[in-house]
């Protein structure tokens, strides 16, 4: 470009108004706090900017991530999903089943995903059919996939994983990047694609947006939420598999308070409580933000009944941190 | 009879649009006063102002002679002051009985509880005192419209209302109803109360009213009794001079039809609809608020359903179950309500333009420089004004705004298009460039527009033909070029 005199000053406001948008966007503020986080944990803590310590962040943060991806797609369409931790518990007990029945590790991870689709598709059935708002729906499911992960298994968890499984959870390319740090890398980027560049995922936006302008633009927007809400349980299931490798065992009680982590990590990556808006790895961002808390109170020391405090107040102020800034 | 209220040059803006413009207007004790104007005259402003909901922006108001201080009105002053507004059946709780709404807002106590006799009596006090037949304790949600209403008038006198506005009472009663409710008010008005009763029936309005007073484009254009007026003379105030400023830019010929509805047919909405509408051509279907001008329309795009009637297009018969399948036969709808039902506010102007686009797109992926270069084209073939192809639309006016929802349609090559009232708040510059926009449109081959406005003026002005709606009813056909804006009125009020 060969701009002079006055075209050089609009070049300068261009980028202060650069940085004012960047400043609007609430994931790029995040990503300071997060990394003013770890500065601070680690002048607090000489165990906190460990390598070792650094891939257990990634790591657990892999399983909210996940999850909060699924949860991503419904919040942006103006729904929530508050099943995603109870199904996490289900499907990874459907899966844990099948190994024990079938002894593979292939058909254990479908039939954990297949447990996932499934309960998010009789979310999207209920949302679209019963029309039941999506909190009273997920709400319902929430109940129903805990306690069917416990009738399923008795109550008992499930041991005895091969080491093929344990691997997606434990293993490490080149000996040092986490398999599950992978795996996140490649779904997020694949689901920003479809966000970004396909029918469904515009129109998962324009129905958080406004979904009758989108019925009157001619889209069916039943099989969409249908569609969403298939994606957040998938998710759930995803992370769940995961976790379970991690851990070598399937629990029925585990994922308890997970969907508060999940729905946390999308609010604090900026996404609007009344849908439209949202980046998908502003949610990871979220994720990453809401483990580095959990990871630093257990480093120094803090009772885990209190990060059940912390998490609820990090919704609230996420949200309410939004709030100031739309307002403004 | 003394002055109950006087209103003294009453100024009201909007964004800068002046709505009601050195208002006058007197209401005494026992009169039914009749406010009549088109749509947009600025008759509600003025209730709105009336009743608490607006702030005026100059003027004085005078309630029995005491000068009210306008800063610190609200509806809570206002109800104070004795001035009740009936909408349709806007205070009454539905799940309670006609008693508790009658006691809601100071039910008696005894002993820290509800005294249900004193209750009871109040409400046959109350019920009496306009010879109002119903039992007391039945549900408000069981009572039709007009005992709705009949119940809100007698709250109202039971609170010492002095001054009664009465928005369209009869728009959804039968006739019979409305002879009791014109005894009513007859009975009323000898308790010294004030009626300000707008409506468009003009025969009601001879037998009703006492004065009537006309606004046209915010000004009061006559105030006079009843008695000696003629229909003829209120619609001509009403309208107004007619203005020969606006040029006919298009002609009324015979086209071959395009589309065509065969008796359309949706209980409660439209009846026995026939309409050709030919390749090329606008036509302008108008009507007052309530004729059904809107339920045609979104029948048309198959938002509701149709009980009975055929649609053909360019021939052939189709069924249109859904907008989907409306938009696959290239029929595009711009909804009245533009921030409603036609944006997503805070999606870009680029998501916005291609979303009906992709809707019809057979792949499942797209690229975004594709969609980018879309956006582009009709925003800049549109003139739309935006800081760029991400600005979010709910930032933009409301002129431009409409322009995004025609881009929308235009985008995805729709070939008939349904504007529903496309104008409404939107500035006079800006209306040129919508109506140049149709012009456009429909220049091009195998186009059609039906264009939907309660402004008769704006359709005279861009139709080619102009089909009126009247209770739900096409009653008259008419040619632009020799019809004026007194026969398009009169036949809107169904005189003939």
């Amino acid at each position: 470009m060969n701009q002079t005199g006055p075209d050089g000053n609009r070049q300068k406001r261009n980028i202060l108004s650069v940085i004012q948008d960047l400043y609007r966007q609430q994931s790029i503020s995040m990503l300071f706090i997060l990394i003013i986080m770890w500065i601070i944990l680690s002048v607090l803590s000489p165990y906190f900017f460990t390598i070792n310590n650094l891939f257990e962040i990634t790591l657990q943060s892999a399983v909210i991530a996940l999850i909060a991806a699924g949860e991503s797609f419904v919040i942006f369409s103006g729904g929530i999903d508050l099943s995603v931790g109870s199904v996490f518990a289900f499907s990874a007990i459907v899966g844990g089943l099948a190994l024990q029945f079938t002894g593979s590790i292939m058909l254990s991870i479908l039939a954990s995903i297949g447990a996932g689709l499934f309960a998010g598709f009789c979310n999207g059935l209920a949302i679209i059919k019963l029309k039941i708002p999506p909190f009273v729906a997920t709400l319902g499911m929430m109940g129903i996939a805990r306690g069917l992960a416990l009738i399923l298994c008795n109550g008992v968890p499930i041991y005895g994983l091969p080491r093929g499984y344990m691997w997606i959870g434990q293993g490490r390319i080149a000996g040092i990047i986490p398999v599950p740090t992978i795996i996140v890398i490649i779904l997020f980027t694949f689901m920003f694609f479809i966000l970004r560049n396909t029918r469904f995922g515009r129109f998962t936006y324009s129905i958080g947006s406004n979904a009758e302008a989108t019925r009157l633009s001619g889209i069916k927007i039943s099989s969409v939420i249908l569609g969403i809400y298939m994606i957040s349980g998938m998710f759930a299931s995803i992370a769940a598999v995961i976790e379970s490798a991690r851990l070598g065992t399937m629990q029925p009680a585990a994922g308890n308070g997970y969907e508060l982590l999940a729905i946390g990590s999308v609010f604090i990556g900026g996404a609007s409580i009344f849908g439209g808006e949202g980046n998908i790895f502003a949610s990871l961002i979220g994720a990453l933000l809401v483990t580095t808390i959990r990871n630093g109170l257990n480093i120094l020391g803090v009772s885990a009944f209190y990060q059940y405090v912390v998490n609820g107040l990090i919704i609230i102020f996420a949200v309410a941190a939004d709030q100031i800034r739309r307002n403004r | 009879m003394s002055e109950l209220l006087i209103m003294e040059n009453i100024n009201k803006a909007f964004f800068g649009v002046k709505v009601l413009k050195d208002v006058q207007f007197c209401l005494h004790q026992g009169e039914v006063h009749v406010i009549l104007g088109e749509n947009g005259a600025g008759k509600s402003t003025l209730i709105k102002i009336l009743s608490g909901a607006y702030p005026l922006d100059s003027g004085r108001v005078f309630i029995e002679g005491k000068d009210i201080d306008m800063a610190s009105y609200n509806p809570e002053v206002a109800s104070r002051m004795g001035i009740v507004t009936i909408y349709q059946n806007f205070h009454l709780v539905p799940h309670l009985t006609v008693a508790e709404n009658i006691s809601l807002s100071n039910f008696p106590m005894k002993k820290g509880t509800i005294d249900w006799k004193v209750v009871q009596k109040t409400a046959k006090n109350v019920l009496e005192n306009i010879n109002f037949n119903v039992d007391p304790n039945c549900p408000v949600k069981k009572l039709s419209v007009s005992q709705k209403q009949m119940l809100e008038i007698a709250i109202a006198l039971s609170k010492n209302a002095k001054i009664i506005i009465m928005d369209e009472p009869t728009a959804a009663i039968s006739k019979k109803e409305v002879e009791t409710l014109f005894q009513l008010i007859t009975e009323i008005k000898k308790k010294n109360v004030g009626i300000i009763y707008i409506s468009h029936k003009l025969e009601e309005i001879k037998v009703i009213g006492d004065t009537i007073t006309i606004l046209r484009d915010g000004r009061n254009v006559g105030t006079m009794p009843v008695g000696g007026v003629h229909l003829n003379e209120i619609v001509s105030l009403m309208i107004g001079k007619e203005m020969k400023t606006l040029e006919k830019k298009r002609s009324y010929l015979s086209r071959e039809p395009m589309i065509e509805f065969k008796s359309f047919n949706r209980k409660g909405s439209f009846e026995n609809i026939n309409l050709n509408i030919g390749k090329g051509e606008i036509v302008g279907l108008t009507g007052l608020i309530g004729a059904g001008k809107t339920e045609l329309a979104r029948a048309i795009f198959g938002v509701d359903r149709l009980d009975t009637g055929k649609f053909y297009y360019n021939g052939c018969e189709i069924s249109i179950r859904g907008p989907k399948e409306a938009i696959q036969h290239g029929i595009g709808y711009l909804p009245e309500d533009r921030d409603v039902s036609g944006l997503c506010l805070n999606m870009p102007v680029k998501d916005n333009v291609s979303l009906v686009y992709l809707a019809k797109l057979r792949e499942r992926v797209f690229g975004i420089p594709a969609e980018k270069a879309l956006a582009k084209r009709y925003i800049d073939q549109l003139k739309i004004k935006s800081t760029g192809l991400y600005q979010q639309v709910k930032y933009l006016s409301g002129g431009n705004k409409q322009k995004v929802i025609f881009a929308k349609w235009l985008a995805a090559h729709c070939q008939f298009l349904v504007l529903d009232e496309p104008t409404i708040g939107i500035d006079v510059g800006a209306r040129e460039d919508i109506y140049n926009l149709i012009y456009d449109y429909v220049q091009a081959e195998e186009r059609a527009v039906l264009f939907i406005s309660s402004d008769i003026s704006e359709v005279l002005s861009v139709s080619d033909r102009i089909v009126v709606m009247a209770r739900g009813r096409l009653v008259a056909e008419l040619n632009p070029n020799v019809t004026t804006k007194q026969e398009i009125m009169a036949r809107c009020l169904n005189l003939s």
